[in-house]
């Protein structure tokens, strides 16, 4: 082999550097972080409980084309933690705020909070597991199921998901 | 305290490193400005490290979340601030691969991915150059197996005092005295000469 001088076991040199600085160089310019991301996670620090059960993403049908989604300006997103589901869509309203309409499931009845970075909104769910907050500021917004305390032996926890970009 | 400069994530700046300790020790200590300045140190490296799982844009932005807010919890058992980028860089490929796992969607395991990444947008003529370097880099890196590539971007994108203990963690062969080179940059390396040497086979 032509490359022979430079073997798997030889140790690493200024060449070997060099290379790792160019590939690091190339993804940084291929693919940056997103711009607010640290912003967003310090946002749901700040938030964090550490007796809260963290629910996470399974999925969000923005990932899909536009073309799959339609033309309506609505997004679906799942969460997923060890006791619940959490599903929502979310609307534009014309003022500016969004529309979040959610279900759970297993159904019950729960305390909500959508916490935004002004304000906490309070909502509850149905005995379908449904529940709303007809206008949400846009911008980062965190999901909090809160537990359910009135089930002896159901899940003693709250849920939250991660913060996300309304 | 002092700025923080953009995130240069580059080779080991002894100085960096004593400023993530002192970052981590005000953590311990309850100060939420400090835990934000890791963050915002850190989160750069931890993207590459998601990303080169496979994870889409939305999922690697969730995996940190989850590894950020658990690292709350293992603070206190972070004594060593050199074992904090280790740990980080280990719990996020951990997590993006459960992440992966649970996705129902299917990514090309054969790395076809990589192809899609966009290249710079071309500027001057010191640019084109460099594109042309990137071009070759990228086509080199290409043809490397779908691990070599993970193993690579990772070890990237770690700082220079940091790489032995995050190549041992992520199972790279070690030699007795400092890291080595490794199997997957040995053949980049030789990718790199081939194709320098204008010999296409």
């Amino acid at each position: 082999m032509k490359s022979s001088d430079a073997p798997a076991d030889g140790p690493l040199d200024g060449a070997d550097l060099a290379i790792l600085d160019d590939v690091r160089a190339a993804f940084s310019r291929a693919d940056p972080m997103p711009a607010g991301l640290p912003e967003r996670i310090k946002f749901a620090l700040l938030m964090h409980n550490l007796e809260d059960e963290v629910a996470r993403l399974i999925e969000d049908d923005s990932l899909q084309p536009a073309a799959v989604r339609g033309e309506e300006q609505s997004r679906t997103i799942t969460f997923d933690s060890a006791s619940l589901t959490i599903m929502i869509r979310i609307e534009s309203n014309a003022n500016g705020t969004v529309r979040v309409d959610g279900w759970l499931a297993p159904p019950e009845r729960r305390d909500i909070e959508m916490r935004t970075a002004s304000e906490t909104l309070q909502a509850a769910s149905d005995e379908q597991g449904r529940f709303a907050f007809a206008s949400v500021p846009s911008g980062a917004a965190q999901l909090v199921v809160r537990s359910a305390q009135h089930r002896p032996g159901g899940p003693g926890r709250s849920v939250v998901t991660p913060a996300l970009i309304l | 305290m002092t700025e923080l400069s953009p995130v240069s994530v580059s080779s080991g700046q002894p100085d960096r490193t004593a400023r993530i300790a002192s970052m981590l020790t005000a953590a311990r200590e309850g100060s939420e400005d400090a835990l934000g300045d890791i963050v915002t140190e850190l989160t750069p490296m931890l993207w590459q490290v998601a990303r080169a799982t496979g994870l889409s844009t939305p999922e690697a932005e969730d995996v940190l979340q989850t590894v950020w807010t658990r690292l709350l919890s293992h603070l206190d058992a972070i004594r060593d601030a050199r074992a904090l980028i280790p740990w980080l860089v280990v719990t996020t490929r951990r997590e993006s691969w459960r992440q992966r796992a649970a996705g129902r969607r299917q990514l090309p395991a054969d790395g076809s991915w990589f192809a899609a990444l966009p290249d710079a947008s071309p500027g001057s003529e010191e640019e084109i150059i460099n594109a042309d370097q990137r071009r070759a880099l990228w086509a080199a890196f290409g043809q490397l197996s779908p691990r070599c590539q993970e193993l690579l971007r990772i070890v990237a994108f770690v700082p220079r005092p940091d790489y032995q203990a995050v190549a041992a963690e992520l199972g790279m062969p070690r030699g007795s005295v400092g890291p080595t080179r490794g199997r997957c940059l040995a053949k980049l390396r030789a990718l790199l000469a081939d194709s320098s040497d204008g010999s296409p086979r």
